[in-house]
């Protein structure tokens, strides 16, 4: 008989691990699927703790995976945090190993472009997805779309650091204006 | 190469420390480009999160959180829009798009089944792609 705890991180790290096969176009995609599995189906967080934790692993420095890292941290600690991290990477990790080593040996360059367009051509439609999605969840007021809205459109047309948004985003709802 | 190193599924930023740290150093490179990578991050966002634990009580925090989740969310679809800015230099591809969108959005389709179904034609136009004059 195993402890819950170890349990918990068992199931933490391969539903973790399953979900980073499907993750075409980053974890960004994954979004919704993330959803879905820590607040519908596993309850490992209440729908608001994961927005905050979107909310949280944006405001962060570092990659964007860190929402999984604290979905981890909140069921199982340090120890989960780690679990989670290790179980969303190591499947790309391994299979990005072996298939650069068999792309910069294909003879034929059309192959190896067309692997690379197809990627591309998915992740297209998989972020864009996700994006919709994830604004259906998280997203509970006119304000907060409008927010939502703006940024696509000032990130479209300009090149301004996200990490400004990011500060507008957070006056702005400390104003109590989202 | 970096392309080579995006295609593949996971977080895009391990997969490029994958990438250049096996060049270097093999699997050992690898693995240190991945630690050195994420180790920092992952202990800023454990305080902040027990910064959370203590504070999220307070309306003000909650607000500022709707905010910045709010433009996290417009963030996600930015790069989806500027990777579709690229796309359009092969306007077929963009079928792969709409396709991707109706059976997520309308069918309510799974990621897995989502992927599963617009691989093969991603790959057909990827081919054309490829192979036009």
């Amino acid at each position: 008989m195993l402890s819950p705890f170890v349990d918990t991180l068992i199931s933490l790290f391969i539903k973790f691990s399953a979900l980073s096969f499907l993750a075409f176009g980053g974890v960004n995609a994954l979004l919704p699927a993330l959803y879905e599995l820590s607040v519908t189906q596993s309850h490992w967080v209440t729908a608001q703790t994961f927005a905050d934790y979107f909310a949280i692993a944006n405001a962060a420095p570092g990659p964007n995976f860190l929402t999984i890292t604290l979905i981890g941290w909140h069921v199982g600690g340090i120890l989960g945090a780690l679990i989670s991290t290790i179980a969303i990477s190591w499947p790309s990790s391994v299979i990005i190993y072996f298939v650069q080593r068999h792309i910069n040996n294909m003879q034929d360059l059309r192959k190896q472009k067309t692997v690379q367009y197809a990627a591309a051509g998915l992740a297209v439609g998989l972020v864009l997805a996700s994006a919709w999605e994830i604004a259906l969840h998280l997203d509970h007021s006119i304000a907060a779309y409008l927010l939502t809205i703006g940024v696509v459109a000032i990130t479209f047309f300009t090149r301004v650091h996200p990490l400004y948004l990011i500060g507008l985003g957070a006056i702005l709802g400390l104003l109590g204006l989202v | 190469m970096l392309g080579v190193c995006q295609l593949v599924p996971g977080p895009n930023i391990i997969n490029l420390a994958v990438c250049v740290g096996s060049r270097y150093a093999g699997i050992r490179g690898a693995l240190a480009a991945i630690l050195g990578l994420i180790l920092g991050p992952i202990a800023i966002v454990i305080l902040l999160g027990l910064l959370y634990d203590h504070y999220s009580y307070m309306p003000m925090v909650q607000g500022m959180l709707r905010g910045v989740s709010a433009v996290g969310i417009g963030l996600v679809a930015s790069t989806g829009f500027k990777m579709m800015r690229t796309e359009l230099s092969y306007p077929p591809m963009l079928i792969v798009t709409l396709l991707i969108l109706i059976a997520a959005l309308y069918f309510k389709l799974g990621l897995g089944w989502v992927v599963l179904i617009t691989l093969p034609i991603a790959l057909y136009l990827a081919w054309k792609k490829a192979t036009r004059a």
